[in-house]
């Protein structure tokens, strides 16, 4: 087990290498350059030429030949050297420092993710399981029609629509933002919903209980789809095994058998599945966020690429790829205490 | 004159396994219906309604309600009555009009070609990358494998959506590199940004089916019939080509058809993110993203186009799970 958890994690450090070094080469090949973006059109050979020296622009990428006393002398180690420091750098348009940045908007994502996982879970579960137990019947074929229909919606479309239905037609709603104007709330943990309770605020509270539905039903609406999918298949499975009949023979309480027996292996996949939904709604946090309005990672490293702000793509997409990895490997780890039949060698 | 048919020499052959199987296939058959529906729309478009979206005005018809509605509305069918006959013409934007007066019937019905062409060609190119050096990783194994077990890995751990925006925003759309310009001729897209879309969402999608080829191949490799073509002094490359990919290929059509379906719905996102085709192409998510100012009092120009997005992906995606029933009917997802 020991081993196996070193060398997981040293693959998932190689990764992040790799992950640094197509991001560092993704963001250089961008077309444009940062300094005629920040100086503007009009910006003078020597002023853009000084400012690009005053970034580091101006050396070679990956190894500088040119001084060999300091071959490293060049941008990408330099740029590891700061992320090891934990140093991401300013945002050029902003000038702040982007580990701050991230700091405030990183929060806003996971508040919204977790929300749209819940969401997931507490639809899809009982959907999954309820359509397995009565298999062919009615609620079996509306939770696999449910199913097909959130994994073929688009999620930016869905979030429009909720949008026009709830927030615009019915008015239940509001349409975009964590907050409303008139209520602010002292920062705990970032979490909005916890942090206005913690606070002793309940009328915040449940304003950005109300500012967090659509987004994250929208948000949702896949994991949703596939956790239902995969609840039923795997229960099925797991239902026509020896064991379950066994149990069944043996004249345990039909509910008992379902719970106790059943549901603990079917659910193995679930955990999976639901870990490997973590890139997904980091992904998806991208489109609900730019329709929500949403003061997160997603809609922060969209704008930056749009403005070629080479530091905030760096540090957000790095991050982004980091919470990734590590999700990813906390689920593998887990497996071994869900289920005791699997060994690490 | 007489003319002579073809002497009917074999008997009908009975239909084949595959057939009889994607006959009794619910998801199966209604996905091809959808999928066929749209392909023929596509192909239809352009004959049933000529359109060019760089000329396509008409700012005294701008973000009318569909003129379907004139049959229960008298208010719509005052917008759409002839001022000189004095008529009511129900099918001028039977799904209303947008912001520039264009109908979005039509531009929807246009958007189908793009759409298709950008999903297939960009899930092909993939299943094609993706599968050789899945199978030659496979059963080759070694250094080969390591790295591309290595590079998979590094792509999988981004989110898709942004790997593939930072892929579309690399090329500059004003000078299109020679592999961009090609593809743009080949499939008559007319819109560089749209072929990048389309090939960022490709390279998203290589590592599915590298990995999902790699494990089909060790599995398949270790069977009995290829190690007797082996043992009979087949060459690797007959063993790979002839023995082992023809046997490796249930999993990938499957998986092939699910990914027309997640390609169509990520080039539309990219489009809506303004990243893909550029206005005025007739592309469904550049067309929400358009109607994004005035869906709020014109909702048909945000409804119309994401329900072809969604009617396009739940046919590919019925249409994978038929073809999974049949070719692989001991999996259960």
């Amino acid at each position: 087990m020991g081993s196996y958890v070193i060398r997981r994690l040293l693959r998932t450090l190689l990764v992040m290498l790799g992950i640094s070094v197509v991001v560092f080469a993704f963001v250089r090949a961008i077309p444009g350059d940062p300094a005629t973006a920040l100086l503007g059109e009009r910006a003078t050979p020597e002023a853009a030429a000084a400012l690009r020296e005053q970034l580091g622009l101006n050396k070679p990428w990956f190894i500088n030949f040119g001084n060999p006393t300091n071959p490293l002398d060049a941008q990408y180690p330099r740029y590891v050297g700061q992320l090891l420091r934990g140093d991401l750098g300013s945002g050029l348009k902003s000038n702040i420092p982007v580990r701050e940045e991230l700091a405030s908007r990183f929060p806003a994502t996971a508040e919204l993710s977790v929300a749209a996982l819940l969401f997931a879970l507490v639809v899809g579960l009982p959907a999954g399981i309820v359509a397995a137990l009565r298999r062919n019947s009615f609620w079996d074929n509306a939770a696999t029609t449910v199913s097909l229909v959130g994994v073929s919606m688009p999620v930016f479309w869905l979030g429009l629509l909720l949008s026009y239905f709830f927030a615009v037609q019915l008015g239940w709603l509001p349409p975009s933002a964590r907050l409303g104007n008139e209520y602010s709330i002292e920062p705990i943990t970032g979490f909005y919903v916890l942090d206005a309770l913690l606070r002793g605020q309940p009328a915040a509270a449940w304003d950005a209980v109300r500012h967090l539905i659509l987004p994250a039903v929208a948000l949702g609406s896949i994991p949703l789809a596939i956790i239902a999918r995969i609840t039923r298949s795997s229960l099925l499975e797991v239902l026509g095994q020896d064991y379950v009949r066994t149990a069944r023979a043996k004249g345990l309480a039909p509910r008992h058998v379902t719970i106790k027996h059943a549901l603990r292996n079917a659910l193995l996949p679930v955990v999976t599945v639901v870990g490997l939904q973590a890139g997904a709604l980091l992904g998806g946090a991208v489109l609900t966020e730019t329709i929500f309005s949403w003061p997160g990672l997603g809609s922060w490293v969209y704008e930056a690429i749009s403005q070629r702000d080479y530091p905030v793509i760096q540090g957000g997409v790095i991050f982004a790829a980091l919470v990734v990895s590590v999700v990813n490997l906390l689920v593998d780890l887990s497996y071994a205490a869900l289920d005791p039949r699997i060994q690490y060698r | 004159m007489t003319t002579l048919s073809p002497p009917h020499t074999a008997a009908r052959r009975p239909p084949s396994i595959f057939w009889r199987r994607f006959r009794r296939s619910a998801p199966g058959k209604v996905g091809a219906a959808i999928v066929a529906a749209f392909v023929l729309l596509a192909l239809l478009a352009p004959v049933l309604v000529p359109y060019d979206p760089t000329t396509d005005r008409d700012y005294r018809l701008n973000l009318k309600p569909p003129s379907v509605a004139a049959l229960w509305n008298p208010e719509v069918a005052e917008t759409y009555r002839d001022p000189v006959t004095g008529e009511v013409n129900l099918w001028k934007a039977p799904l209303g009009t947008d912001n520039l007066g264009r109908s979005v019937a039509t531009r929807v019905l246009h958007g189908a070609q793009l759409s298709l062409k950008v999903g297939v060609v960009s899930t092909v190119l993939a299943l094609l990358v993706g599968t050789l050096l899945g199978i030659l990783s496979g059963y080759f194994g070694g250094l080969l494998d390591t790295m591309t077990g290595y590079l998979s890995d590094v792509m999988l751990a981004f989110p898709s959506i942004l790997l593939a925006i930072g892929f579309a925003s690399i090329f500059s759309s004003d000078n299109p590199p020679f592999l961009v310009a090609a593809l743009d001729r080949l499939f008559a897209l007319n819109s560089p940004q749209l072929v990048t879309a389309m090939l960022a969402v490709s390279l998203v999608q290589v590592p599915v089916y590298l990995r999902l080829a790699r494990s089909v191949v060790l599995s398949v490799r270790e069977r009995e019939f290829v190690q007797a073509a082996g043992a009979l002094g087949a060459s690797q490359g007959r063993m790979v080509f002839r023995h082992v990919l023809p046997n490796s290929l249930s999993p990938l059509i499957v998986q092939g058809a699910l990914s027309i379906a997640t390609a169509t719905i990520e080039v539309a996102a990219l489009g809506f993110l303004g990243i893909g085709a550029q206005p005025p192409l007739p592309e469904w998510g550049t067309m929400i993203s358009d109607s994004r100012q005035y869906y709020v009092d014109a909702p048909w120009t945000m409804v119309f186009p994401g329900l072809a997005i969604f009617l396009t992906v739940l046919g590919f995606n019925l249409l994978g799970d038929g073809l999974r029933d049949v070719l692989d009917p001991r999996s259960t997802q």
